[in-house]
C-alpha cells in the first residue's frame, strides 16, 4: 500500500534520451497504466520504479520515501515481466516463495503462504511443476503468485499479456482486473496496446518520446484527448483526421472542409483562436449514423456519402467514405449500409468531434 | 511432389561419389595415424622393424604401457597432469564465469577491458613463458603444482571468460531482474538464479579448459622439471630415439590421449563456440 | 551428460499437462505485508554496490599478475645483462634487440614460420571446407563421422608430433615401405631429416590437426545459411557452382575470415610438434620463431636477447590482433 510520486525524471543511455522529464503521481490503490508506442519510454519509467535502472535526475518516492538510492530488494515492490521470469530451475512452490525466503522467513510460514496464494490463484495442483511443464496462462498466474504471497507496496506489470494468444489475453486481462478489484493495491502496468490500456486502468498515462502526452481516467482520454496523437493512439478503428479552416462569424463557429461548412455546437469553448486557423477535424467512427431523419438533428451535420469500401464485422459496419477529399470511416449498424457504392445520407455528431490546432496538433 | 522429384534427383546424382571419396580419404587420414600408434604400443619389439610392417601384431602385449608408465615415470607424470588440469579448470571456470557475467551483465570497463581479457589469448606464449620463468625461480614457484596451475588458470582465463560472456548474453536477464525484485542482492541473483541456469555453458567452458591445460606443452615444458612435470613432457624422454622405445612413447601417447578424447567428443556440441570463443553459436 | 544438461530446462513433451483446463481463481485477498527483506550489514552493502568490480577482480588480478607484470619484466629484462653466471645486471639499451635482429638465424626462422604457418593454414583451410562442404547435408552415419573428424583437436600437439614420428621416421615407419608398394618403386625419402621432406612433414602434422578446426568452424557457417536461398537457385534453375560462388561465398565470408584469423594466429606459436618431430634440426633447418627464441632462452641461456626477441615476436602478432580480431569479435557493448 503506497503512492508513488515521481518528480522531474529523466533516464539517458549515452546520447539516448529515453525519459525526457516526467513528473507524476500515482495514489494509492490506484492502478495506472503506462502506455504508448514502443520507444516512448514506458518501460524505462516501470523499470526505472522497480530500481533496475538507475534514474539519471529527478526523484522517484514510493510511500512518501525517496527511494532513488534503494536497491530493487529494498523497495518492497513486486514485478511481472512480459516473459514471466519464472526460474526455471525451482518448482512453481519454489518460485513462489523464493522472495520469502530472500526475506529470512521461517519455513513453515513461507509454506503456508505458498499453499495459500496457490489456492486463491487455483494452482494448488501445479505447485510441484516446474515451470517448462505449464502453459502460459498458468506461467502468469504463478508470476501473480510470486507477487501476491509478499503482499508488497506496489505490483508493477511489464507488458504481461503480449506473449500470450488472442483468446488467454482477454481472459487474463480480466483476471488481472479482479485481482485489482480484490486487493486494491497500487498497480502500475505497461502495454502497448489501446485495449488493455482502456479497459484495466483507473488511470492512463499515455507517454511519446520519453514525455507524457496525456493523463486521466480512460474517458476522459478518449473524448477529450489533448492531441492528434492521444486522439489517434486510443480507439479501434482509428479517429479519421480532416484538414480544414475555422470559420469564425460572431458567437458562432464552423470548420471549412473543401466543399462543405460544417457548423459547430453552439456550447463549444474555443479559446485564443482565429477566424481561418487552419486545423483538424476528428472524427471517431462512432460519431457517424446513417440518417433516419427527414431533418438533421441539433448539432448534427449532413452529408450524402458515397460507400468506397465496406468492413462488415457482424453486429457493425465499418464504412469508409470521402469528405471532402479525405477518407471518413463511419460505424454503421450492418443493416444500414449493404454494398460498396452505396449512396447513404450520413449523420456526423459535431457535438462530440474534436478538433485540434493543424500545426501543434493540439487540442482546442 | 512431382515438381520436386527431378531436382532431388539432379542432386543426389552429382554429389555422393564426390562426397564419398573425399569423407574416405579424410577418414582414413585422421585414423590412420591413431591406428597405427595404437598397433605401435601394442606391438612387440621384435616386431618393429620387419618388412613388410606388422599390421597387427599376433601376440599383443601390455609391457610398453607397464614401462611407459613405471620405468618413464608416466604414471607420475599422469598424476600431476590430473591435479593440475583439474584444479586449473576449476579455478578458470570459477573466475571466469564471474568476469563473464559482470562484462555481460553490467557491461564492466566498457569493451577495453573484455578485448583486453581476448587479447591475452592470442599473446605468444612464448613472450610470457620467458619472464614467468624468471619470476618463478625467483619467488620459487618454478616446478611446483602451484605455479603451473597458476600459469594455466591465466592461459585458459581469456577461453572461460570468452565463452560465458556469450553464454551469458544468449541467457535472458528478465530472471535475475525478478530476483532482485524478489528481493535478492545482486550476488544472490548470480549464484542463486544465473549461475543454475548457466550450469550448461559452465560445464562447457571448463571442459575446454581441461582439455587445453590437459594437451598444454610449452608452459610444463619451461616451468616444472622432475617434481611437477605433467604428462606432455614425458615425451621429451624419447625424443631422437633410434629403435628402441616405440612402443612406450606410443603408449604412453594413448593413454594420455583417452581422457581429452572423451571429454571432447562428449561437449562437441559446444565446439564452435569454444573454439571460436563463443564468437560463432554452434 | 551434456546434452542432458543443456536441455533439462527447454524441451519436455508434456503436452498433455498444457491441456489441462485452468481452475477459476478464487476471491484474492491480501496476505500479511512480508515487507523488504533485513537490511544488509555494511559489508553485504558495499559489496553489492561493487559487485562488479567485485566479480572482475580475481580474473583481472590473475591475469596482471601472470601476464602483464611478467611482460613488463621482461621489458627491463630485455634492456639489461641478465645472465645466470654473470652478477649485476648491467643495462645494455638496445643491444639485445639488435642481436636478435642481426642474427640471421632469427630471420631465418621468422621467414619459416611465416611459410610454414602460410601454407598449412591454406591447406588446412581448403581441405576443411571441402570436408564441410560434404557434410552440410544429412546423411545416415553423418553424426558418427563428425565424431571422428574431430578427434585431433583434442590432442596435445606433442602426441600428434609422436604420431607422425612413428609413422614417419625411418626405419620403423611403415611410410615408405607403403609408397614402395603404391608406386612400385623403391622409396627411401628421409621424412625427418632431408629437406623438403622435413618440412612435408611438420605441415601433414599441422593440417591433420588442425583441418578439424577450419571444418568445424566453416560447417557452422554453411549450416547458419537459410536453406530457403539455396530452394530459390534450385528453382531458377543455377547450377552448383554459381550457387557456391553467389550464395555459399558470401554468406561465408565473415566465418572464413575468423576462421583463418584466428588459425593463423595460432599456427606462427608452432613449437610443440617441431620440438618432438625434429628437434629444430638438422642443425636450424626447422627453427620457427618460437623454437628459435626457446634456444635461445633456454639451451643457451642468452634470456635477455631471448626476451628481446619475443618482444619484437609480440609486437608482431599484437598488431594482427589488433587490426583482425577486434574487427572480427566485434566487441560492442550492450
Amino acid at each position: 500500500m503506497a503512492e508513488v510520486r515521481i518528480t522531474g525524471l529523466h533516464k539517458r543511455y549515452g546520447a539516448f534520451h529515453a525519459v525526457r522529464g516526467i513528473d507524476l503521481h500515482i495514489r494509492d490503490g490506484e492502478f495506472t497504466v503506462l502506455v504508448g508506442p514502443s520507444g516512448c519510454g514506458k518501460s524505462t519509467l516501470l523499470r526505472t520504479i522497480a530500481g533496475l535502472e538507475e534514474s539519471s535526475q529527478g526523484t522517484i518516492e514510493i510511500g512518501g520515501e525517496v527511494v532513488n538510492d534503494f536497491r530493487p530488494r529494498d523497495r518492497d515492490v513486486a514485478m511481472v515481466f512480459q516473459d514471466y521470469a519464472l526460474y526455471p530451475h525451482m518448482s512453481v512452490a519454489k518460485n513462489i516463495g523464493f522472495g520469502l525466503k530472500a526475506r529470512k522467513m521461517p519455513k513453515p510460514e513461507v509454506e503456508m503462504r505458498v499453499a495459500e496464494a496457490a489456492r486463491m490463484l487455483g494452482i494448488t495442483p501445479l505447485l510441484g511443476r516446474f515451470p517448462r511443464q505449464l502453459s502460459g496462462g498458468q506461467r502468469q498466474r504463478v508470476a501473480i503468485g510470486r507477487a501476491i504471497v509478499r503482499n508488497p507496496r506496489i505490483f508493477l506489470f511489464d507488458e504481461p499479456l503480449s506473449n500470450l494468444d488472442a483468446q488467454l489475453r482477454d481472459e487474463m486481462r480480466g483476471e488481472i482486473k479482479r485481482l485489482h478489484q480484490d486487493i486494491a493495491t497500487t498497480m502500475i502496468y505497461v502495454t502497448h496496446d489501446q485495449i488493455e490500456a482502456m479497459t484495466l486502468a483507473d488511470r492512463i498515462v499515455l507517454m511519446r518520446d520519453g514525455l507524457i502526452e496525456q493523463q486521466g481516467a480512460p474517458l476522459e482520454l478518449f473524448e477529450r484527448p489533448a492531441s492528434t496523437f492521444v486522439a489517434g493512439f486510443l480507439g479501434s478503428p482509428r479517429m479519421s483526421f480532416l484538414p480544414g479552416t475555422l470559420a469564425l462569424e460572431g458567437s458562432t463557429a464552423a470548420i471549412r472542409l473543401a466543399d462543405a461548412l460544417l457548423p459547430l455546437a453552439p456550447g463549444r469553448g474555443l479559446q485564443d483562436v482565429a477566424d481561418g486557423q487552419k486545423v483538424l477535424l476528428g472524427l471517431r467512427p462512432e460519431h457517424l449514423t446513417r440518417a433516419h431523419t427527414a431533418t438533421p438533428a441539433q448539432g448534427t451535420f449532413r452529408y450524402e456519402a458515397t460507400i468506397d469500401l465496406l468492413q462488415p464485422t457482424g453486429s457493425r459496419s465499418y464504412a469508409t467514405f470521402r469528405l471532402a477529399g479525405a477518407p471518413v470511416m463511419a460505424e454503421l449498424q450492418a443493416h444500414d449500409v449493404s454494398r460498396p457504392g452505396e449512396k447513404l445520407a450520413i449523420d456526423i455528431n459535431m457535438k462530440r468531434a474534436s478538433i485540434f490546432d493543424a500545426t501543434t496538433e493540439r487540442a482546442l | 511432389m512431382a515438381a520436386v522429384a527431378p531436382a532431388r534427383r539432379r542432386k543426389r546424382r552429382s554429389l555422393p561419389i564426390g562426397r564419398i571419396l573425399l569423407l574416405g580419404f579424410f577418414l582414413v587420414f585422421v585414423l590412420w595415424p591413431l591406428y597405427w600408434m595404437f598397433n605401435t604400443s601394442i606391438k612387440p619389439s621384435d616386431d618393429y622393424l620387419t618388412v613388410p610392417p606388422v599390421w597387427f601384431p599376433a601376440e599383443p602385449t601390455l609391457v610398453h604401457y607397464e614401462a611407459a608408465l613405471f620405468t618413464y615415470r608416466g604414471l607420475d607424470g599422469l598424476i600431476n597432469s590430473l591435479i593440475i588440469s583439474l584444479s586449473a579448470t576449476v579455478l578458470s571456470a570459477l573466475f571466469g564465469t564471474l568476469m563473464a557475467y559482470s562484462l555481460a551483465r553490467y557491461n564492466t570497463g566498457g569493451r577495453h577491458l573484455s578485448f583486453w581479457v581476448l587479447s591475452q589469448r592470442f599473446l605468444p606464449p612464448i613472450g610470457i613463458v620467458l619472464p614467468v620463468f624468471l619470476i618463478y625461480r625467483g619467488v620459487g614457484l618454478y616446478d611446483t603444482h602451484i605455479g603451473l596451475i597458476i600459469a594455466y588458470t591465466v592461459f585458459t582465463l581469456p577461453v572461460s571468460v570468452w565463452m560465458m560472456f556469450a553464454y551469458f548474453r544468449g541467457m535472458p536477464k528478465s530472471m535475475e531482474e525478478a530476483a532482485l525484485v524478489d528481493g535478492c542482492t545482486r550476488w544472490e541473483a548470480f549464484w542463486r538464479v544465473a549461475v543454475p541456469l548457466a550450469a550448461p555453458g559452465i560445464v562447457a567452458a571448463a571442459v575446454f579448459a581441461f582439455i587445453a591445460c590437459w594437451t598444454e606443452f610449452f608452459f610444463a615444458l619451461i616451468l616444472t622439471s622432475r617434481t611437477a612435470f605433467t604428462l606432455p613432457t614425458v615425451f621429451r624422454a624419447f625424443i631422437g630415439f633410434q629403435g628402441a622405445q616405440y612402443g612406450e612413447a606410443a603408449a604412453l601417447a594413448i593413454v594420455s590421449l583417452v581422457p581429452s578424447i572423451a571429454l571432447g567428443v562428449l561437449a562437441q556440441r559446444h565446439l564452435v563456440r569454444g573454439l571460436t570463443l563463443g564468437a560463432v553459436r554452434g | 551428460m551434456l546434452r542432458a544438461l543443456g536441455s533439462q530446462h527447454l524441451a519436455e513433451p508434456l503436452s498433455s499437462l498444457l491441456d489441462t483446463p485452468m481452475q477459476p481463481t478464487a476471491t484474492i485477498h491480501r496476505l500479511k505485508a512480508a515487507g523488504a527483506p533485513p537490511r544488509l550489514s555494511a559489508f553485504a552493502q558495499r559489496a553489492d554496490r561493487h559487485f562488479k568490480w567485485l566479480l572482475v577482480a580475481p580474473a583481472v588480478l590473475l591475469i596482471l599478475a601472470l601476464s602483464i607484470y611478467p611482460l613488463l619484466f621482461s621489458l627491463v629484462v630485455s634492456f639489461i645483462n641478465y645472465d645466470f653466471q654473470v652478477p649485476g645486471h648491467a643495462f645494455v639499451g638496445l643491444k639485445n634487440f639488435e642481436r636478435v635482429v642481426f642474427d640471421p638465424v632469427a630471420r631465418w626462422s621468422l621467414l619459416l614460420t611465416a611459410w610454414l604457418s602460410g601454407i598449412s593454414v591454406a591447406i588446412e583451410f581448403v581441405l576443411g571446407l571441402l570436408v564441410a562442404l560434404t557434410m552440410v547435408r544429412s546423411f545416415p552415419g553423418r553424426g558418427v563421422i563428425m565424431s571422428i573428424l574431430i578427434v585431433p583437436l583434442f590432442i596435445s600437439p606433442v602426441i600428434v608430433g609422436q604420431a607422425w614420428t612413428l609413422l614417419l621416421q625411418r626405419p620403423f615407419g611403415p611410410t615408405n615401405y607403403i609408397l614402395t608398394q603404391l608406386l612400385g618403386q623403391e622409396v627411401t625419402i628421409g621424412w625427418m631429416t632431408e629437406r623438403p621432406w622435413l618440412y612435408v612433414s611438420l605441415i601433414i602434422a599441422d593440417v591433420w590437426q588442425w583441418t578439424p578446426f577450419m571444418f568445424v568452424i566453416l560447417l557452422a557457417g554453411l549450416t547458419a545459411i537459410p536453406p530457403n536461398l539455396y530452394e530459390a537457385a534450385e528453382l531458377d534453375g543455377v547450377n552448383a557452382w554459381q550457387v557456391f560462388w553467389a550464395i555459399t561465398l558470401p554468406h561465408l565470408g565473415p566465418m572464413m575470415l575468423l576462421a583463418l584469423t584466428f588459425r593463423l594466429l595460432d599456427a606462427i606459436r608452432m613449437f610443440d610438434t617441431i620440438f618432438i618431430m625434429t628437434g629444430g634440426g638438422p642443425g636450424t633447418q626447422t627453427y620457427t620463431a618460437s623454437y628459435y627464441l626457446y634456444t635461445v632462452g633456454f639451451t643457451q641461456f642468452h634470456l635477455s636477447q631471448a626476451t628481446a626477441g619475443s618482444w619484437l615476436f609480440l609486437i608482431f602478432t599484437a598488431l594482427i590482433v589488433a587490426l583482425l580480431v577486434r574487427r572480427l569479435l566485434k566487441v560492442d557493448p550492450v
